[in-house]
């Protein structure tokens, strides 16, 4: 029984992940990230600010790993959306990181289908949608169904709370979508490399509309737990433009969801 | 001490009795009438009946059974944990029974009869399995927030975090290849009503906990009537010439949800899940360690 448990661990590890990967293979490797563009070009809500409604996917690999990768088996090669290259882990947390490595077949969060935390759902690397409204904008992932409420000119609640997505209050720089996060819980990965933070963790989103079917997605990561100093990503978001394009549904655990039950032995 | 029981008795079932009225008063679900299509209700930007805000139902429907209400509210209780549910959806036809063909009520009744602690967990509830709740299911569970912008209606449910998006630009349903456990939904505008047709059901879903079913070509029709400024009455037409010998509509209530700074809170489903491994039997499985059977 043990042995067969184990086989299904392995099998469905396999599945998630492939599934996961299937789309990035198929995509084009990244160029530099796109410079805001002027703003004759810039879709704009009937309120005057960007619209970033539709719906949007990365076309990178940071799913499989943030940093610079070679390729392995079911995982392409990528370039990395860190900038500087580096993570600055503190000693203990780098080991961490490379323990998290090594079992990261059932030890990724997400390969148990688990809500992907931010910023790993805008990279799963599955289309979302945003819906945007003056004082609230909904961002609505094919990824296991995820949401995100993002509140305008409005407080966090008072911490601590423990929340997969964490909680997104947000602003309006100029043309940029500043977005905060706090409140996460210790449990979310940034990849299937064992990148890790803790439920301290502090992200600040930026979203540029670049031109109309681009915006510039940057990410500035805080938890003095886990770092030493606050790190960036970025990456471009590309906009599906197919005609109908709509989010469907990856409902990753309801593929073999009753197995997902058996009690670790 | 036994004087304050004697006592005690009467008012207690006084308390219960009188806060049994408003909730029997709302027990059945209002159906629309052509009044609702009288008033000059606000417009959005674009032009749409506005009815962005946050809504709560308030027939005391539950998931647990479509048909049975409160008759089942030991069992009720005892699987969800919830009050039962006093409020009954069904309203045609007017025995408010699900009107299934022979094979499928004899797999209904199967599924009744499991539906406490069945063998195999392809005969639990899917939405204890941690799977998606379909349409109608999800407006049964839990209030949810309307989110409208140029050519569509976005529905936000806190239950599960669900989501709908409801395109209202006319474009044609999904290659009926496709199949997604909350269906496709296409909306329109009539006056004061969002009628949204919703197909590609898959056939996973169940209607309610106890096993109400359907096959993958439901056609659900939707009819959300704006009534008052407050007010949101809504009825769902079933049609599923598979398993049900004729179309049937369930309908509800909902009132808007008005507490100041009233948000919904992040609600995990999958994560932790252990209802298979608590409630699914298998016959050949020893009792657990200090149960008895």
């Amino acid at each position: 029984m043990r042995r067969r448990q184990e086989h299904r661990w392995k099998a469905r590890t396999a599945t998630v992940v492939g599934a996961l990967l299937v789309p990035i293979v198929l995509l084009a490797a990244q160029g530099p990230g796109p410079s805001p563009a002027s703003a004759a070009g810039m879709p704009r809500t009937a309120d005057g600010r960007p619209d970033l409604s539709g719906v949007w996917q990365v076309l990178n690999t940071a799913a499989v790993n943030i940093q610079a990768h070679h390729a392995s088996k079911d995982e392409p090669a990528g370039l990395g959306v860190v900038e500087g290259g580096e993570i600055p882990y503190q000693p203990w947390a780098a080991k961490k990181q490379q323990e998290n490595f090594a079992s990261r077949g059932t030890a990724d969060p997400v390969s148990k289908c688990y809500l992907p935390g931010v910023p790993r759902i805008t990279y799963t690397p599955y289309p979302f949608q945003i819906a945007q409204t003056p004082t609230q904008i909904a961002v609505l992932y094919e990824f296991v169904h995820a949401t995100r409420n993002i509140y305008l000119n409005s407080k966090h609640p008072p911490g601590p709370i423990d929340w997969w997505m964490g909680d997104s209050r947000a602003t309006w720089e100029g043309d940029t979508l500043v977005v905060d996060v706090v409140h996460f819980n210790g449990d979310t990965w940034f990849d299937h490399a064992g990148n890790f933070h803790s439920e301290d963790m502090h992200i600040v989103e930026r979203y540029t509309l670049v031109d109309r079917d681009h915006m510039r997605y940057e990410v500035t990561v805080e938890d003095p737990k886990v770092f030493t100093r606050p790190w960036k990503m970025s990456m471009p978001l590309y906009r599906r433009v197919e005609t109908n394009v709509q989010v469907l549904e990856y409902e990753c655990y309801a593929f073999d969801g009753e197995e997902f039950h058996v009690s670790a032995p | 001490m036994k004087t304050r029981i004697v006592v005690a008795g009467p008012v207690w079932v006084a308390v219960c009795l009188a806060s049994l009225v408003p909730l029997a008063a709302q027990n059945v679900p209002k159906r629309a009438g052509p009044e609702a299509q009288q008033w000059k209700a606000p417009r959005t930007a674009d032009g749409q009946v506005d009815v962005q805000g946050y809504w709560r139902q308030t027939n005391n429907v539950t998931t647990y059974s479509l048909e049975r209400g409160e008759a089942d509210r030991a069992v009720h209780i005892k699987i969800t944990g919830q009050r039962a549910a006093t409020g009954k959806p069904i309203v045609e036809p007017a025995d408010g029974l699900i009107p299934y063909l022979p094979w499928a009520a004899q797999k209904f009744k199967y599924l009744v009869s499991v539906h406490e602690g069945p063998e195999q967990a392809v005969d639990l509830d899917p939405v204890a399995r941690g799977f998606m709740e379909g349409v109608p299911r999800i407006n049964l569970q839990t209030g949810f927030q309307i989110l409208q912008m140029p050519n569509q209606v976005v529905f936000l449910y806190e239950y599960g975090h669900h989501f709908r998006v409801v395109p209202l630009d006319g474009r044609p349903h999904l290659d009926p290849r496709v199949k997604l456990w909350m269906g496709d939904s296409r909306g329109r505008w009539e006056g004061n009503t969002l009628v949204i047709d919703v197909t590609n059901h898959n056939d996973q879903t169940w209607l309610d906990q106890v096993g109400a079913f359907h096959s993958a070509d439901l056609h659900v029709t939707e009819r959300w009537t704006f009534s008052g400024i407050d007010r949101l009455d809504y009825e769902a037409t079933l049609t599923d010439p598979k398993v049900y010998a004729r179309p049937w509509v369930i309908a509800m209530n909902y009132a808007r949800e008005k507490d100041e700074g009233y948000e919904q809170l992040e609600h995990a489903v999958w994560e932790g899940n252990k209802s298979v491994e608590f409630m699914v039997r298998p016959k050949d499985t020893a009792p657990a360690k200090g149960t008895k059977d």
